[in-house]
């Protein structure tokens, strides 16, 4: 069933559209988006494990720099799905792409804990080193959007 | 010798080699790669944003823009070190290709673009002017630019 819906898919005139035309651009677009979705989460990372910007609050570097993540993560959610449909048939096999899918899950629950768990005690820890629980979500985040990065680029290369 | 001759030694150097016959190396290194650009990037905008008075703004710019800009020459040597593995492993790919001098050419163009506005940010300046907040914005494009770049290196058949 997975495998008509999938046919169905790649043969819709906008994936056939990406697939012969607009492939490299909007590969390319989604480059710039992941840099972006991957690149804050990580300055993001860096003040959540006491790394980086310790005289800045959490909250305050959180609050000015999420709003660029999540702008860039639909805009990657896009380029990605347009790439997806392209070759939809292929990359549903494809098992970097599978793990690529289930980490983005894992980053999604880890990134709720924190929000609806660890964060409710941000006003002890905003200033200065975070709650250790806090430091663990944080180095957690850098190393499944390491992984996101490493098997997405390795999709290509099976 | 010319570029195809030094491309074809390249190649079969001993290091070129052994990427070559390293299922994982290339995707690696280009992991390593796209993480360190990822970083500079958001760098690159935090920085950005100070210039013209948003983001980060309730840190001094002349700190904010010493702590960002020396992250951005830290990664860029890890970017040129990756981006060195890379074209060892397939120079035929690269060094003949004339979207890599466009990438290596907008490179150099943001690099001087950064030292010129770290330079600015340091010395104090608390509004900084038009020109600045345009040379800013010019420099993400640049970046973009040379994201763009960098993944037509595979689309565009060298010389």
């Amino acid at each position: 069933m997975f495998q008509t819906f999938f046919e169905w898919l790649q043969n819709t005139p906008l994936a056939v559209l990406v697939g012969e035309t607009w492939f490299p651009w909007v590969e390319s677009a989604h480059v710039v988006c992941l840099a972006l979705v991957a690149g804050t989460i990580f300055t993001v990372d860096a003040r959540l494990i006491g790394f980086a910007s310790r005289q800045l609050r959490f909250t305050y570097v959180s609050e000015r720099l999420l709003p660029w993540t999540w702008g860039a993560f639909i805009c990657a959610a896009i380029t990605g799905g347009l790439l997806f449909i392209a070759n939809a048939t292929n990359y549903a096999h494809n098992v970097p792409f599978q793990i690529k899918m289930v980490l983005l899950l894992v980053a999604g629950i880890n990134m709720l804990y924190f929000q609806f768990v660890i964060f409710r005690s941000v006003n002890s820890w905003d200033s200065g080193t975070p709650a250790p629980a806090a430091r663990v979500a944080g180095l957690l985040s850098i190393v499944i959007w390491c992984g996101v990065i490493g098997f997405g680029r390795w999709i290509g290369f099976v | 010798m010319d570029l195809h001759q030094f491309s074809e030694w390249l190649s079969a150097t001993p290091l070129s080699q052994r990427i070559q016959v390293t299922t994982w190396a290339i995707p690696g290194i280009q992991t390593v790669h796209l993480i360190c650009l990822a970083l500079v990037f958001a760098c690159a905008l935090v920085f950005s944003l100070r210039i013209a008075g948003r983001g980060l703004s309730s840190e001094p710019l002349p700190l904010l823009a010493t702590r960002f800009t020396r992250a951005i020459w830290y990664l860029l040597v890890v970017l040129l070190l990756s981006g060195a593995l890379l074209i060892v492993a397939e120079p035929g790919r690269t060094i003949t290709n004339p979207v890599f001098y466009a990438k290596m050419t907008m490179l150099a163009v943001v690099v001087a673009v950064t030292l010129w506005l770290s330079a600015v940010a340091r010395r104090q300046f608390e509004r900084p002017s038009g020109l600045h907040v345009f040379m800013a914005a010019f420099g993400m494009l640049l970046w973009i630019g040379i994201m763009f770049a960098g993944r037509f290196i595979a689309y565009v058949e060298s010389n």
